[in-house]
């Protein structure tokens, strides 16, 4: 079998990826969750800027899917981008669930107006929503590879400590659940890059958008950590990112 | 009386899960493992009295009467007269 073209710089983001997951904000939540426990009022702040996030990417999917044309990959391609797409919709379903299983709202409707899960536009949340969707311009290999080997590689790590530290067998549950789809669409990001990303200027769009991604979404783990915590915090330094577009 | 999800025939559209949030019913959930199915929870659905995910389910068989396991989609005529 010949040696699929991207297959050097598919394992070059993971690395990068990888080694960043080991320190997050995230970690403080985790070590919070380990020592006190998780009170009802920080699951619900938790869950509800996860919420948030994660039914937010109806909208960066729905630009990402627009910019797919007949024929330009193979069925196999868009089949796991639609399976992602459910996926995505299963977790925003998990944590709605969660939030009305919590008493945290009586309805769905009443969720979206709840300080814990309303949508700012001024707010690292939407900055990540929007950077996302941003990617919607480039071609699909570049923004799986931003996305599936950048943040959900994070969030992988991130989501198994934090599952791990929960007591509460629901709760615990809902996060756990995710591990086999996050698990999935990383590996659904690693073949594309294997395979689609051959030129050097496609290789050096991906480690910028991955880059970026990863970024931007430091930026919302903050924010979400802070927010579920109650703390006030310095914004994280912000590193100078090349734009070579 | 209850509801429950037949996993050989439901295609997991959540049809039904739509459905159930929009009438703030809530009973229509995800399950909290690997392969996350939809179930309904017995004592949050109001079936006779809601027939809502009945109606709107495209499965064949998918919803049936947990105690006799009789076929509820399409929906059968008494669930035209009980429903919301």
């Amino acid at each position: 079998m010949a040696e699929l073209p991207g297959k050097a710089l598919a394992r070059e983001l993971i690395d990068e990826s990888e080694a960043e997951s080991r320190k997050t904000p995230m970690q403080d939540v985790i070590a919070a969750v380990r020592q006190r426990g998780l009170d009802k009022d920080t699951a619900n702040r938790l869950i509800g800027r996860l919420w948030t996030l994660e039914r937010m990417f109806y909208y960066i999917y729905g630009g990402w899917g627009q910019g797919l044309e007949m024929n330009d990959f193979p069925p196999s391609v868009k089949y796991l981008f639609a399976r992602q797409i459910v996926d995505d919709s299963t977790h925003e379903m998990l944590y709605m669930d969660a939030l009305l299983r919590q008493g945290c709202v009586k309805t769905q409707k009443e969720a979206f107006r709840h300080p814990y899960g309303k949508f700012a536009v001024d707010s690292a949340t939407a900055y990540y929503v929007f950077s996302l969707r941003n990617l919607a311009t480039y071609s699909h290999p570049v923004r799986i590879a931003a996305l599936n080997l950048g943040p959900k590689i994070i969030e992988f790590a991130w989501m198994e400590g934090l599952a791990e530290a929960i007591a509460d067998p629901d709760l615990k549950q809902a996060f756990a659940s995710q591990t086999v789809e996050n698990k999935s669409h990383i590996n659904m990001g690693r073949r594309i890059v294997e395979e689609f990303i051959q030129k050097p200027v496609e290789m050096e769009l991906c480690r910028w958008a991955c880059r970026s991604a990863r970024q931007d979404y430091r930026r919302f783990l903050h924010e979400t950590s802070d927010f579920a915590l109650q703390r006030q915090t310095p914004p994280p330094p912000v590193a100078r990112v090349r734009v070579t577009d | 009386m209850s509801l429950k999800i037949d996993h050989e025939r439901c295609t997991e559209c959540r049809m039904c899960y739509i459905v159930c949030r929009e009438l703030d019913i809530n009973a229509v959930y995800v399950a909290l493992e690997p392969l996350h199915r939809i179930e309904i929870d017995i004592d949050a659905c109001t079936y006779p009295g809601c027939t809502a995910c009945l109606m709107y389910c495209p499965a064949e068989g998918s919803i049936v009467e947990a105690a006799t396991g009789r076929s509820m989609v399409p929906p059968p005529p008494e669930a035209w007269q009980t429903g919301e």
